[in-house]
């Protein structure tokens, strides 16, 4: 994605949807800002403007300093531009569905990423942006948007693969293995899942009662 | 140092804030005053009015942020941007001026807020329909076996919400009925459970110092495993 940004000399768009950090939702604005941090440095190598488009305006420091990070460690910090590439559009959510709904008609990025808690304004931006032929990479653990981007994205991480992104780009082996702890407890799942079915046929509650359902 | 500035310190409040919010959660942890809040609870509670605080705080930094941005637009007359840039410090002035004197709750704030932002919010959430309608378009068209399958449920579905329809074959109710609550219902819930077990992974990640995404893009010798 970045490669085909470089290659159109156009900006990529990243942004990490109604995310705030004390919400329910702040695992998922995590998984997305460790994903910003990798694709900013892959940015600063290429030569590549990303624009992150902020809706908590308590993540614009994280978000600048994971940047600033990034474009240092590429070797080109006088390339980052703060004011110019971490935006704040607004707390109010059709407020900023429309700000970036403006930046992709305007700037026309050649890549999107979403990664993050998105509602309503998910179908808006995943539409937007292909209007303009952006190639789109989207990700998001709430239910109700995963069909919308499965739609119209070129790639899509659902649920718990935004979580695993953050480990998978890590490349720490230990940090990627709790990809397989996950696959572990969805395994315990499972098993629980059948023996509840089996158990509650038999007219046992052993298993609801176990779980406190 | 660097290490500790830029990862030990930063892990280490996270693991202690977190730490505190679970045992809060789970456990009453005695002293317990005759209002019933333990320790625990007051520490939460007053981590909690620190986040607020925060979070107050950082909202006059966006509004810096945007001030900057647009006012670089503004004095650099920017092709198809400038305007738009200056109605919006136009606009933030005039919201911030009627608030602070005549206050959020006057009629004349509550009036430019109805009529404005209000208006235009439910206009940008109606045009919902019309991208959804062509985002239909595009996903009912095969391409392969799965686009296939949706179709075919697409069109089911449809037919089922056309009432005419329904009168003249009454199994789409029973059909729909199974599509929705077996076959995506069941799928739902296999998001959810994997969503789930997925976020208590990064949250133990996050707090024992392997997930350091949230801290920038840290070299090998800053990685320099956890908690040091």
């Amino acid at each position: 994605m970045v490669g085909r940004a470089a290659e159109m000399d156009r900006p990529l768009h990243f942004t990490t949807g109604l995310g705030s950090l004390t919400e329910s939702v702040a695992p998922q604005l995590v998984a997305g800002l460790a994903v910003l941090a990798h694709v900013a440095e892959i940015c600063a190598n290429y030569g590549v403007k990303m624009i992150y488009s902020v809706y908590q305006a308590q993540v614009i420091p994280i978000a600048t300093e994971l940047m600033r990070a990034a474009y240092i460690k590429a070797g080109k910090p006088e390339e980052f531009q703060e004011e110019d590439q971490v935006r704040y559009l607004s707390g109010e959510q059709f407020a900023y569905a429309s700000a970036v709904q403006g930046i992709a008609e305007r700037e026309r990025p050649a890549a999107n990423i979403m990664i993050g808690p998105f509602y309503a304004e998910s179908m808006l931006f995943a539409e937007t942006f292909n209007r303009i032929g952006a190639i789109q990479l989207a990700g998001t653990a709430r239910g109700y948007q995963i069909p919308f981007f499965a739609v119209i994205c070129d790639y899509l991480l659902i649920a718990e693969e935004i979580y695993a992104a953050g480990a998978y780009l890590s490349k720490d082996p230990v940090v990627s293995g709790t990809i397989m702890g996950q696959d572990y407890g969805k395994i315990v799942a499972l098993i629980l899942m059948i023996l509840g079915v089996i158990a509650t046929s038999l007219g046992s509650s052993f298993i609801v009662d176990l779980l406190g359902i | 140092m660097s290490v500790t500035y830029k990862k030990t310190i930063p892990v280490l409040i996270v693991f202690i804030t977190a730490i505190l919010v679970m045992a809060d959660y789970f456990i009453i942890l005695p002293p317990v005053t005759e209002a019933g809040a333990s320790w625990t609870s007051n520490t939460v509670k007053m981590l909690q009015n620190w986040g607020i605080i925060l979070t107050a705080f950082s909202l006059g930094f966006g509004a810096f942020n945007l001030f900057l941005f647009h006012s670089k637009h503004i004095s650099r007359r920017t092709k198809d941007q400038w305007l738009f840039s200056l109605w919006l410090l136009i606009v933030i002035a005039l919201f911030t001026v009627i608030g602070v004197f005549l206050g959020p709750t006057s009629d004349q704030y509550n009036w430019i807020y109805n009529a404005s932002y209000f208006a235009l919010s439910a206009t940008v959430y109606s045009s919902l329909g019309f991208y959804m309608t062509s985002g239909v378009y595009r996903a009912l068209r095969i391409k392969n076996v799965e686009s296939g399958i949706f179709l075919v449920v697409g069109l089911i579905v449809l037919a089922k919400n056309a009432p005419a329809l329904t009168v003249y074959f009454p199994i789409l109710d029973t059909t729909v009925a199974f599509i929705r609550d077996v076959l995506t219902t069941s799928a739902q819930r296999g998001i959810m459970i994997g969503g789930s077990l997925g976020a208590l992974s990064l949250g133990i990640r996050t707090m024992t110092g392997r997930e350091t995404g949230f801290l920038g893009r840290l070299t090998e010798e800053e990685k320099g495993g956890p908690m040091q």
